[in-house]
């Protein structure tokens, strides 16, 4: 019986070859889709898991109530508490700290940037990383040892074999020969840490003793024993906590007012990839919000449905014709749930055929997918065994999904009614017509925030920040840019044409307290720039003056802030005012207020800025205006320029443009994958709608004939049964615009700065599908109404 | 006709009512109507369109029940029958034929006729013995692998008549078999239907010939639902 099934879907599908590409094409897209990000959410589930020791490693995390009852919350601590808590609480069996460093590392002639982490000798005990070459349990004993990944071993030593081998890294000013230890594979990419060299922690301590309980710098990690109660764990900490750092705290609260109270708690580590409270940062990496995988998820679940939506649309439609095979089978024997049976496997043939081209597209997709979701995800991730039960899982509901409800209806039919010809859809069809507007109010729902993610990005892109990036260039100088070498820079920079002007901060972002209005505390961001910096970038000074190099007392006790900063501090003459600097005993006077920009990337608003030109720190980021012409010919002269004023310096450069663009990487990416979102949606959709009308048309052959011969026209026709589709279009509009409205409203939200709804955006949306959806059904239609009447009237 | 007389009754129905309703109009298709058939009998009903027969003939082979009165199948009351126990009783005694053959396009000759084996659960080997031997016996062997839209009209009735026949049945009911035949090929079905009747199957059939009526033992004779006239055939 089974293979008499099988023949007759397969006869079926050939027979019907349009509906079945419409069927496949729909559904393959859709069961690839699922396939793709159930591969992301195993990622993301399965970050960190590797590590043997998993169940029971901890981060160490705190929360900061401050005295009007703010809460800031950190992963990260100072170096006091691993060993501290390690040696009081018994259930502590080990710690492991991990804290992001970079250094300038020297090969012959060549020196490049290495990101590295330094990390205490049990950092193997703890982790699960293989070595490859080397003792792991002796590897970051040595003071003056490195453990280097095989990537970087190979990027400094080929192919020869590393252990044993010296690099030479910069400390300070000069360069220190530290020992290759050990080469370890390449970290899992679903791993939070990425080794990609390993200093020993001892050497950070050895440039840096910290003995602060209230720094936050590095990450501490624990293992605690089996069985132990972990809430008790917690209140041995804090315990141990409130007792060691009294003292400090004290002094915190007298000298700087500190009055915060720290709480600290642990973090199980396989929480620590999707924790929105606690991210992996801080070199731990890939932080991950678990929103994506929702938003992901539903796209998913979204387009699955509207494939199915296609095959039981189409499926049920196509009914009559299959009337007759069902009244046949019936009469001979066939019981109604052997019918179901029957149309239940054509769904799951069809299903199964969608499914192994969906396999197909996830290979010719995954690149894509993975610089969408900033994946490294491979092919044979497939294969592992509870992804195999997923995608067998999503193949078993969509084949149920799409062919219950036809195999339901199907065996059904009476077989009196369908071998007289008497089977008809007298009813409303309210079922087919309901999962239409469901579809196409999908499909809107997509185009409309396809269309307001583009234009908040647009937004973004071309906001006035407020100064002139253009033709700006960044060079890092690595803090290496003194006051001297900076002027010396300078005058040599300028002595190309291509060049306009040169300018310094001391780079990053750095904030800070002091006191204002005689002992009012107050935050705000701090940069240290030179005199040139407001003026290169076309910033303008709203009152007072510029820093100036002719003014001694300009470097020493004077500063400049922005209007909110005055604003704040409630100045109507900033002038003159003083912010008094209490922890470094240091005062100094406002000389100028600047207008107000965007310092941070818009996602902030823009907060209160202060600006000194204090000597003593050096410069990081050397701001460089060329001319737009010979751009290349300039950045040729400033690498070769840097190249030799700051020798064993990594030259880099970025234009301050692309840097400010990469602050809405995120919003490009959601572009990106909304936008495919919404292709793949009204694609499918429209391949439905193409075939549904099809089946009217073919459905509607003598009703068509009969109004011809009546002296309907062609026009009057196409009209007649576009307008059916067209009122559902119509009706999915009206439903997905206050729902697309609300949707896009609450993602907006999260922008400071933002653009309004306006009703263009759903009326293009709407006209944007209702042209798609007539283009669709005209083809049908025009075809239907050209047929010769004659032929669809003999026919009958 | 003693082999007539002499049978035991295969179908007895008293008094059955059956309407068609729509929203306005309620249509009486079968009035009080009462006849019965002899195991072995070839009957055949007549009247104009609209008189019943095919009612009839449907609640015959239990593919429609009546909204009144008693149909005993071989003494057995099947009236009001669940959908499942019909599906059973018809599967195993009653073979079909239709005006408009109803082969299933997708599948070829063989497939057609076999159909009915499988849903019986007749084993596969069993099947292709049974099948060959019908087609046999139909003088349809060599279209054994072509589809029913390969064949001619003539053809495709052997087929149907095949599949009606491959189970075996007690019952054939054939409904207007020639009506869509030119006389020859509508005479040849007429002879087998005659051949397989000499063999022990009872036939009712549906038609309006008073030609392929002549085939048959008795004519009931339908309008507006009841038996008016009953001629029995010398």
């Amino acid at each position: 019986m089974i293979r008499n099934y099988i023949k007759t879907a397969f006869r079926n599908l050939w027979r019907h070859k349009a509906f079945s590409v419409i069927n496949i094409t729909g559904l393959s897209v859709a069961l690839g889709s699922c396939m793709l990000i159930l591969l992301y959410t195993m990622d993301e589930v399965s970050y960190d898991r590797f590590n043997l020791n998993k169940d029971k490693i901890y981060r160490l995390v705190s929360t900061s109530t401050g005295p009007t009852g703010e809460v800031s919350k950190t992963a990260s601590t100072g170096m006091m508490p691993g060993p501290a808590f390690k040696q009081q609480i018994p259930e502590i069996e080990n710690f492991v700290r991990l804290q992001e460093n970079s250094f300038i590392v020297k090969r012959g002639n060549d020196v490049f940037n290495q990101d590295a982490l330094y990390a205490d000798e049990s950092f193997f005990s703890i982790f699960s990383f293989p070595t490859l070459r080397g003792d792991p349990k002796t590897a970051l004993k040595d003071i003056h040892s490195v453990v280097l990944s095989e990537e970087v071993a190979e990027k400094y030593f080929g192919k020869q074999d590393a252990v044993g081998r010296v690099l030479d890294l910069k400390v300070n000013d000069a360069f220190q020969p530290f020992t290759v230890s050990a080469v370890v594979k390449q970290s899992p990419q679903n791993s939070s840490v990425k080794i990609k060299m390993l200093v020993p922690m001892k050497f950070a301590q050895s440039q840096f003793n910290d003995t602060q309980w209230f720094n936050f710098f590095l990450n501490t990690f624990f293992t605690v024993k089996p069985g132990s109660n972990l809430k008790a764990v917690e209140a041995k900490i804090n315990s141990v906590f409130n007792r060691d750092a009294a003292a400090q705290q004290k002094e915190m609260a007298q000298k700087y007012g500190f009055k915060d109270k720290v709480k600290f708690s642990l973090q199980p580590l396989l929480q620590m990839h999707t924790s929105t409270d606690y991210p992996s940062d801080n070199g731990l990496k890939d932080a991950s919000n678990p929103v994506y995988s929702y938003i992901l998820t539903g796209i998913a679940v979204f387009i699955l449905l509207i494939a199915c939506i296609n095959f039981i649309n189409l499926t049920v439609a196509r009914s009559l014709k299959r009337a007759k095979e069902i009244g046949i089978r019936k009469v001979v024997g066939g019981m109604r749930g052997q019918l179901v049976m029957q149309f239940l496997g054509e769904s799951f043939i069809l299903s199964f055929i969608a499914f192994l081209l969906a396999i197909l597209l996830v290979q010719l997709a995954l690149p894509v997918f993975n610089d969408l979701a900033n994946k490294a995800l491979a092919f044979s991730y497939l294969l592992s065994p509870k992804l195999v039960i997923g995608y067998i899982a999503i193949f078993l509901l969509t084949g149920l999904l799409a062919g219950f409800y036809p195999a339901l209806v199907l065996s059904g039919f009476n077989p009196v009614q369908t071998l007289y010809n008497r089977q008809y859809f007298a009813g409303k069809n309210y079922l087919s017509k309901g999962l239409v507007v469901l579809q196409f109010t999908l499909a809107t729902f997509f185009i409309i925030s396809t269309i307001t993610i583009y234009s908040q990005f647009n937004y973004l892109m071309h906001f006035d920040l407020g100064y002139d990036a253009k033709n700006v260039v960044s060079v890092n100088a690595a803090g290496a840019a003194d006051e001297q070498k900076l002027e010396l820079f300078k005058t040599e920079l300028l002595k190309n044409t291509g060049i306009k002007s040169v300018t310094a901060d001391q780079g990053g972002r750095w904030g800070t307290i002091a006191h204002i209005n005689n002992g009012q505390q107050t935050n705000f961001d701090i940069k240290h720039i030179d005199e040139e910096y407001l003026s290169l970038f076309k910033i303008p000074i709203v009152k007072g003056r510029n820093f100036s190099k002719d003014m001694v007392s300009d470097s020493s006790n004077s500063v400049l802030v922005n209007e909110t900063f005055a604003k704040q501090a409630g100045w109507r003459n900033p002038i003159g005012q003083v912010v008094d600097f209490f922890y470094s005993n240091k005062k100094y006077n406002v000389i100028g207020v600047v207008k107000d920009y965007h310092f941070a990337s818009l996602s902030e608003k823009i907060g209160p800025e202060l600006f000194s030109m204090n000597p003593k720190y050096p410069y990081g980021n050397i701001y460089i205006k060329i001319s737009a012409k010979n751009s290349a010919e300039a950045l040729n002269y400033i690498e070769k320029e840097f190249r030799q004023i700051f020798p064993f310096k990594p030259y880099q450069h970025t234009f301050i443009e692309a840097q400010n663009a990469e602050n809405y990487d995120k919003e490009a990416k959601w572009k990106q994958i909304v936008t495919f979102s919404a292709l793949l949606t009204i694609f499918i959709s429209c391949i439905g709608l193409f075939g549904l009308a099809a089946l009217s048309a073919e459905r509607r052959k003598k009703e068509i004939g009969i109004r011809k011969v009546l002296g309907a026209s062609v026009e009057g026709i196409v009209r007649k049964l576009s307008t059916d589709f067209l009122k559902l279009v119509i009706i999915s509009s009206v439903v997905a615009i206050p729902a697309a409205w609300w949707a896009m409203h609450k993602w907006l939200e999260n922008y400071p700065y933002r653009i309004k709804i306006n009703s263009w955006i759903f009326l293009l949306a709407a006209a944007l599908v209702m042209l798609i959806a007539l283009v669709t059904v005209s083809f049908q239609s025009i075809r239907a109404a050209l047929r010769n009447p004659v032929n669809s009237l003999r026919s009958e | 006709m003693s082999k007539n007389e002499e049978g035991s009754v295969m179908i007895k129905i008293t008094d059955m009512e059956k309407f068609y309703r729509t929203e306005e109009v309620e249509t009486i298709a079968l009035n009080k109507l009462s006849i019965h058939v002899k195991t072995g009998e070839f009957v055949a009903i007549m009247g104009p369109s609209g008189c019943g027969k095919s009612t009839l003939l449907n609640i015959l082979g239990m593919l429609d029940d009546p909204d009144e009165g008693s149909y005993i199948f071989n003494g057995i009351e099947v009236a009001h029958f669940t959908e499942r126990k019909r599906a059973d009783l018809r599967k195993h005694n009653i073979g079909f034929v239709f005006q408009s053959f109803n082969l299933i396009d997708e599948l070829t000759v063989f497939e057609n006729v076999e159909l009915p084996l499988i849903y019986t659960g007749v084993p596969s080997s069993e099947r292709v013995k049974r099948v060959e031997e019908v087609l046999d016996k139909m003088q349809i062997m060599h279209r054994r692998n072509h589809y029913p839209q390969q064949l001619s009209g003539g053809q495709q009735q052997r087929v149907a008549i095949a599949r009606a026949v491959v189970n075996k049945p007690k019952l054939i009911l054939a409904d207007e078999p020639t009506g869509n035949l030119d006389s020859t090929n509508g005479n040849d079905v007429m002879e087998l239907l005659t051949d397989l009747n000499e063999q022990g199957t009872t036939i009712v059939m549906v038609t309006h010939s008073e030609h392929d009526a002549r085939y048959s033992h008795r004519i009931i004779r339908l309008l507006d639902g009841q038996a008016v006239v009953e001629n029995i055939m010398i």
